[in-house]
């Protein structure tokens, strides 16, 4: 159906489904036609044409439940804190994948509601940290995670966000950092002031984020490395 | 005329588990607001079942002003406190999505904001709120927190204080380190909420008009 050398179209891109993905793309916007859902097509194609294999996770879209359950919670602190279905298919893929990106409006200065319960519901003990028995010190378990990447739309200027923290992008870039590897890098995409955006400034920041995946340091390689 | 009245406190409270120490330090909280005379309204996100899903028709509308049909009344809760208490545990160095969902939701255009056409700073509306008062556990220690950068505190001080009167108060009652603290440690830190809520409570709700 497409066109020799023309990027997939955003449905099928959506659509196809890869074994084993070398890169996840987490997008969390309720409208699918929304520049967040752009940019999250023209990351999934900058990563494509470095040879990754991307899996795209609509959460929208897969209605991902963004509050942890009473049951879950009290699961948490258990050798076997994953009991849904949907969170059990999301820790695998992020236990192969090597590159995970996070594409979302920022609202009230962070993730909106169900990025942040995915975090809180999929990177869990055995998952992304082992928590020490006797220390009760929290050891990372996302050491294979070689690049985190954030990409975000923000309403406000650059010098309000300043101002009044980016949180979104620490909890990416420090709380999810800590619990990765010495290696992993992290790399941030924002678009400021989006309501009074031109297209130009648009269509320069879609660009920007499909070039910005596509550095010859983060070609995908054949050999992930072990975990650590 | 300058007169006083007593505060009128909104306290949301957010934790999966019924008898956590998130939930022990909630009913502490407003058992020592009610006694003091402190008028209290309380909303429990989880034993509601607040939908904390940001769904696409509000985002469609998320300029008109109001919320959707269902959170009317945390709406309206919201615009009649002076007082707002988040009780909360803290994960992955932010808000439970139940609450960041509540946020998202309630905190609404027409409610907690208006954007002026052409404009791309919000113009706060919750002039009625005067005091913010974040309750919530962490985890880890307060040096990994600093180093993390704090996200659920500056979200609360910064972000939803500014859409609150100029000269809102925030406090910040954490406890961090829970992980290993032991029940002795915790009896003592539900003490010192005890005695910081009385000391809330007595402070009037000054330099209002009544009523």
């Amino acid at each position: 159906m497409t066109t020799a050398g023309l990027p997939a179209p955003n449905d099928d891109a959506a659509a196809r489904v890869e074994p084993d993905p070398t890169a996840l793309v987490v997008v969390a916007h309720p409208v699918p036609d929304s520049l967040t859902h752009a940019a999250a097509t023209a990351a999934v194609e900058g990563l494509r044409a470095v040879g990754h294999r991307v899996r795209l996770l609509d959460l929208y879209a897969v209605d991902f439940p963004a509050a942890m359950t009473t049951e879950e919670r009290q699961a948490y602190s258990s050798t076997s804190p994953i009991i849904d279905d949907l969170v059990a298919e999301h820790c695998a893929l992020l236990g192969r994948a090597r590159h995970l990106v996070f594409v979302y409006p920022t609202w009230w200065s962070g993730p909106p509601a169900i990025l942040k319960g995915w975090l809180e519901r999929v990177l869990v003990t055995g998952v992304a940290f082992e928590l020490d028995p006797d220390t009760k010190r929290v050891k990372p378990a996302l050491g294979h995670i070689e690049r985190i990447v954030g990409i975000s739309t923000y309403g406000s200027p650059r010098s309000y966000v300043a101002m009044i923290n980016d949180n979104g992008r620490r909890i990416l870039t420090r709380s999810l950092r800590m619990v990765c590897g010495w290696r992993t890098s992290t790399r941030w995409f924002g678009l400021y002031g989006v309501d009074t955006a031109t297209a130009d400034e648009r269509a320069e920041f879609l660009t920007r984020v499909r070039s910005g995946m596509t550095r010859p340091r983060h070609r995908a390689t054949m050999t992930p490395r072990p975990r650590t | 005329m300058i007169g006083h009245r007593p505060r009128r406190a909104l306290v949301v409270v957010c934790t999966p588990v019924a008898d956590s120490y998130t939930a022990a330090r909630a009913s502490a909280i407003i058992d020592g607001l009610t006694d003091t005379g402190v008028q209290v309204r309380v909303r429990d996100l989880y034993a509601e079942g607040f939908d904390p899903q940001f769904s696409a028709a509000e985002r469609r509308d998320h300029l008109v002003a109001g919320t959707a049909d269902d959170i009317v009344d945390h709406a309206e809760d919201l615009m009649w406190c002076d007082t707002l208490v988040l009780v909360y545990p803290t994960w992955w160095s932010a808000q439970p999505a139940m609450l960041k969902g509540w946020f998202d939701r309630v905190w609404a255009c027409g409610v907690a904001w208006d954007l002026p056409p052409g404009a791309n700073r919000l113009r706060p509306r919750l002039t009625n709120v005067r005091r913010i008062v974040a309750v919530t556990t962490h985890g880890s220690s307060k040096l990994v927190n600093a180093l993390q950068g704090e996200a659920g505190k500056r979200t609360v001080t910064r972000s939803l204080r500014l859409m609150c009167h100029w000269r809102c108060r925030t406090s910040w009652w954490a406890t961090y380190s829970m992980d290993q603290l032991d029940d002795d440690r915790r009896r003592v830190e539900l003490d010192r909420l005890v005695r910081r809520t009385r000391r809330l409570a007595r402070r009037r709700a000054a330099n209002r008009p009544a009523g």
